[in-house]
C-alpha cells in the first residue's frame, strides 16, 4: 500500500493547523468576553485548536491509503469510520489530474479515477508526486492496452503465440468497433505489473507520450477566446464581490455625468426621477456598451487562463489532454469510453469556418467541472473536427433531413405569442409606472419573429446513417450530436398538445454520456407523427443488431482464445 | 398492452388530496400567524386542486400502457405531452419492486426500472397488483438476463 506524498501531508496539515487556531482564537476571545474566562485562556484555546486539527488532518493522511494491484485499484481512508474501495480499472473512464499554484511549486498533483457509477468522483489522490502520476496513468493506459491487445490478437487469430495465455479476454469491451490503435511498443509482452513502483522496469515502460492531435499556439487561443466569447455571468459575478456593487455604482455615476445629468444624490434617484428621454438613453447605451466591453474582456482573460498551453494528444487508445495557465489540467480519455461525440459551431465560428469538438464519457457524475469537460479540441478548422470526430467515432458523410415545413409554422406561432406576451407587459409597466410612452419599442420584436423561426427549422435535422445517429439543432450554438447504435439506452417519443395539432413529434435517444450542459439526450426535433415511430424502431431495431454484433465478435475472440 | 389497475386512480386522487391537504395547513397556518387570507380561497384553491386531480388520475389512467415487446419494454403516458418510451432489455441495469405507504393500503405495487442513461435513468409502473409486479419484475430480470449486454456503459 502506497501513501499520499509526504509533502502534501504538510500541507494539509499546516492548512488545518492555521484553520483550527483561528477557529480556537476565536472561540477564545468569545468566551473571554461573554463567559469571562481569564485572558491566558485565548492563546492556550488557539494552540488547542490547532493541536486537534492539524492531529486530525495527520491522521487521515496516515490512514489514506492506495494500491494499484493486478486490474484493481484500492483505496482505504477514514479515521473514524474507515472505507476501503476497489475500483476495477477496467472501469476507470476517466484519468484527471489537476495541480494548482501551490501545487505546483511543490511539484505535486491531484489524481483523480471517474467511473461511469456514483454521484462523485469515485477515488481522489491528494496529492502525489509528478514520477507518481506518470507512473498511475501508465500503469491505467498499459493495463487497458494489454488487453486491447489480447482480444486484438484473440480476433486475428494469428499471433498466438507471442501472447501468454494467462489472461482471459476480457468480454466487457466493445474493441472491434473502435478505431485502431497505433502501436508504438509492441516489443513490450503483456505481463504482469505487481510491484513495477520501484523496479528500473518503470523507466523501459514508461510510454512515449502518443502523436500530437492537436495545439494552439498564442494566436490560436486569442481567436478561440474572441469567438467563444461567454454570456456575461462571469461580470455578473464580479459585481456581486465586496465592493463590486460599489464600483458598479460609481462607473454609472460617472455615465450619468457625462451626459450631462445633475446629480443631487444617488444615481437610483435620478433614474427613479423621470429624467429626460434623451439623456436617459444615451446613458443606457454607454452603461450596456461598457458592460458588453468588460463581459469581453473578462471572458476573454478566463477562456486564456482555461485553455493556455492546451494539447491533445493520442496515445494507444487514449486521448490525452493538457491545459491552464495557472491551474494545469490533464486527463486521459479512453477512446472506447466515449459515449457521444459533439460538434459545436457557434455564430462566429460558423462564419470563419471553425468549430469546437467535445467527447462524452459517462464519468463525470459531480458536475464540477462542467464548464470545459470533455472539450477534446477547443478551435480548428471544421474539416479537420470531423476527420478527428471520424477517428473517434467512424461515420460517413452527414446528409441532414430537416422537420417538414409546417414545424416552421410552428415556431412562428411561438415566438409571435412571446412577442406579443413581451409586448403585453412592456405596454402594462409603461403605462401603470415608467409613464414613457415608448413601450412600443418591445412592439419591434415582432420584426425578428420571421427570420427567427425561419433560422431555427434551418438549422434543425437529423440523419439517420450507417453506424450513427446524427442530430442538430440551434443557431446561435449550433450542436451536432454524433450517437453511436451501440450506445443507446432508451428512445422516447414526446408529443406535447401543439405538437399533436400539427401531427408533429420529438424523438429523443438517451445514452450514458454525463455531460451536464446538454444532458446525454440527442433529441430529433419536430418531424412527423410517422416518421418519428418509424425513427424510434429503427433505432431500437439497430440497438439490438449493433450490441449482438459486438457480442458476437467477443465470443468468437473467447473461443479462438 | 396492458392498462394499470383500475384502482391507481384512487392511489393517485389519495396523493392528490394529501398535496392539497398539506397545501391547505400551510395556507391555513400563513393566514393565522402572517398575512390573513380569505377563508373561503383556501377551500376554493382546495376543492379546484383535488378537482384538477381527479380529472388528470382518469385521464392517466386511460391513457396509461405498457407493453413486454420482444426487445423492449414499451410505455406509453402522459396526459398534456404524451410519451413513449422504449427500454430495451439490453440497457436494463437492474429493477425494483416498491411498496409505499399509500400503495399499501390499497393493495398496490410499483416496479422500477434502472438504466444507465441520464434522462429517464429510472422509469416507474405503477398501479400494479402485488403479484403482478413481482412477476413483471423476474420477467424483466429474465429478460435483460438473456440479452445480457457487452458493456452496459
Amino acid at each position: 500500500m502506497n501513501r499520499l506524498h509526504p509533502r502534501s501531508a504538510v500541507l494539509r496539515v499546516a492548512r488545518a493547523a492555521l484553520q483550527g487556531g483561528f477557529f480556537g482564537f476565536f472561540g477564545g476571545s468569545l468566551g473571554t468576553g461573554m463567559f469571562g474566562l481569564p485572558a491566558f485562556a485565548v492563546p492556550l484555546l488557539g494552540l488547542l485548536g490547532a493541536l486537534t486539527f492539524s492531529g486530525y488532518a495527520l491522521a487521515r493522511y496516515l490512514r489514506f491509503r492506495y494500491e494499484l494491484d493486478g486490474d484493481t485499484l484500492t483505496v482505504e481512508s477514514g479515521v473514524f469510520a474507515r472505507q476501503s474501495r476497489q475500483i476495477p480499472l477496467g472501469r476507470v473512464q476517466n484519468l484527471d489530474v489537476e495541480q494548482n499554484i501551490l501545487n505546483r511549486l511543490l511539484g505535486l498533483a491531484i489524481v483523480r479515477f471517474e467511473t461511469a457509477g456514483g454521484s462523485a468522483t469515485e477515488a481522489t489522490l491528494d496529492a502525489v508526486d509528478e514520477a507518481e502520476v506518470k507512473r498511475l496513468r501508465n500503469y491505467v493506459r498499459t493495463h487497458d492496452r494489454d488487453e486491447a491487445a489480447e482480444t486484438q490478437t484473440a480476433t486475428a487469430d494469428a499471433v498466438s503465440e507471442t501472447a501468454t495465455s494467462g489472461h482471459p479476454a476480457h468480454a466487457d469491451r466493445p474493441g472491434v468497433t473502435g478505431p485502431t490503435p497505433t502501436h508504438t511498443g509492441d516489443a513490450q509482452t503483456p505481463g504482469d505489473f505487481g510491484d513495477s513502483a520501484s523496479t528500473p522496469d518503470t523507466v523501459e515502460r514508461d510510454q512515449p507520450d502518443g502523436s500530437l492531435l492537436f495545439a494552439f499556439d498564442q494566436r490560436e487561443l486569442l481567436t478561440y477566446a474572441l469567438v467563444s466569447v461567454r454570456p456575461a455571468a462571469p461580470v455578473l459575478t464580479l459585481a456581486s464581490l465586496p465592493l463590486g456593487m460599489d464600483i458598479v455604482w460609481s462607473v454609472l455615476r460617472f455615465n450619468a455625468g457625462l451626459v450631462g445629468a445633475s446629480l443631487g444624490g444617488p444615481v437610483i434617484r435620478w433614474l427613479l426621477g423621470s429624467p429626460e428621454t434623451t439623456r436617459l438613453v444615451v446613458f443606457a447605451a454607454l452603461s450596456v456598451v461598457q458592460f458588453l466591453l468588460l463581459a469581453l474582456v473578462v471572458s476573454v482573460a478566463l477562456t486564456v487562463i482555461e485553455y493556455y498551453g492546451f494539447q491533445l494528444t493520442q496515445a494507444d487508445g487514449d486521448l490525452r489532454y493538457e491545459r491552464g495557465l495557472l491551474r494545469r489540467y490533464s486527463g486521459n480519455i479512453p477512446l472506447e469510453k466515449v459515449q457521444t461525440v459533439t460538434i459545436r459551431e457557434n455564430v462566429l465560428m460558423r462564419q470563419f469556418g471553425y468549430a469546437t469538438l467535445a467527447v462524452e464519457t459517462a464519468g463525470y457524475s459531480g458536475g464540477s467541472q462542467q464548464s470545459t469537460q470533455g472539450v477534446a479540441v477547443p478551435l480548428a478548422p471544421r474539416e479537420e473536427v470531423y476527420e478527428l470526430a471520424r477517428d473517434i467515432e467512424p461515420f460517413g458523410d452527414l446528409d441532414f433531413d430537416r422537420s417538414p415545413k409546417r414545424a416552421r409554422r410552428r415556431y412562428l406561432a411561438r415566438f409571435s405569442l412571446a412577442a406579443a406576451g413581451l409586448t403585453t407587459v412592456a405596454y402594462a409597466l409603461d403605462s401603470l409606472v415608467l409613464e414613457t410612452g415608448y413601450w412600443w419599442l418591445v412592439a419591434l420584436l415582432f420584426l425578428t419573429v420571421v427570420p427567427a423561426a425561419h433560422l431555427r427549422w434551418r438549422h434543425r435535422g437529423y440523419d439517420l446513417s450507417e453506424d450513427v445517429l446524427a442530430t442538430r439543432s440551434g443557431f446561435w450554438r449550433r450542436t451536432t450530436r454524433i450517437v453511436p447504435y451501440y450506445r443507446l439506452q432508451t428512445v422516447f417519443v414526446t408529443r406535447s398538445p401543439f405538437q399533436r395539432r400539427r401531427d408533429l413529434a420529438t424523438v429523443g435517444a438517451d445514452t450514458a454520456s454525463s455531460s451536464s450542459l446538454l444532458g446525454g439526450v440527442a433529441r430529433v426535433y419536430d418531424i412527423d407523427e410517422d416518421t418519428a415511430t418509424e425513427l424510434r424502431d429503427a433505432l431500437r431495431e439497430r440497438l439490438t443488431a449493433h450490441v449482438s454484433g459486438l457480442r458476437t465478435n467477443d465470443r468468437a475472440g473467447d473461443a479462438d482464445a | 398492452m396492458e392498462s394499470l389497475h383500475p384502482r391507481v386512480r384512487l392511489l393517485w386522487v389519495l396523493s392528490t388530496i394529501i398535496q392539497a391537504s398539506v397545501l391547505g395547513v400551510i395556507a391555513y397556518l400563513v393566514d393565522r400567524f402572517a398575512v390573513s387570507l380569505p377563508q373561503w380561497a383556501i377551500v376554493v384553491g382546495w376543492v379546484v386542486l383535488v378537482f384538477l386531480g381527479v380529472a388528470h388520475a382518469i385521464a392517466a389512467h386511460r391513457i396509461w400502457r405498457f407493453d413486454l415487446q420482444d426487445d423492449a419494454l414499451f410505455l406509453l403516458r402522459g396526459v398534456v405531452t404524451r410519451t413513449d418510451t422504449s427500454v430495451p432489455y439490453v440497457r436494463v441495469q437492474h429493477v425494483d419492486t416498491t411498496r409505499g405507504p399509500v400503495e399499501r393500503a390499497i393493495g398496490l405495487a410499483s416496479v422500477v426500472v434502472y438504466t444507465a442513461g441520464t434522462r429517464g435513468a429510472d422509469i416507474t409502473i405503477p398501479g400494479l397488483r402485488p403479484e403482478r409486479a413481482t412477476e413483471l419484475r423476474e420477467q424483466l430480470r429474465d429478460l435483460a438476463k438473456e440479452s445480457e449486454a457487452t458493456d452496459a456503459v
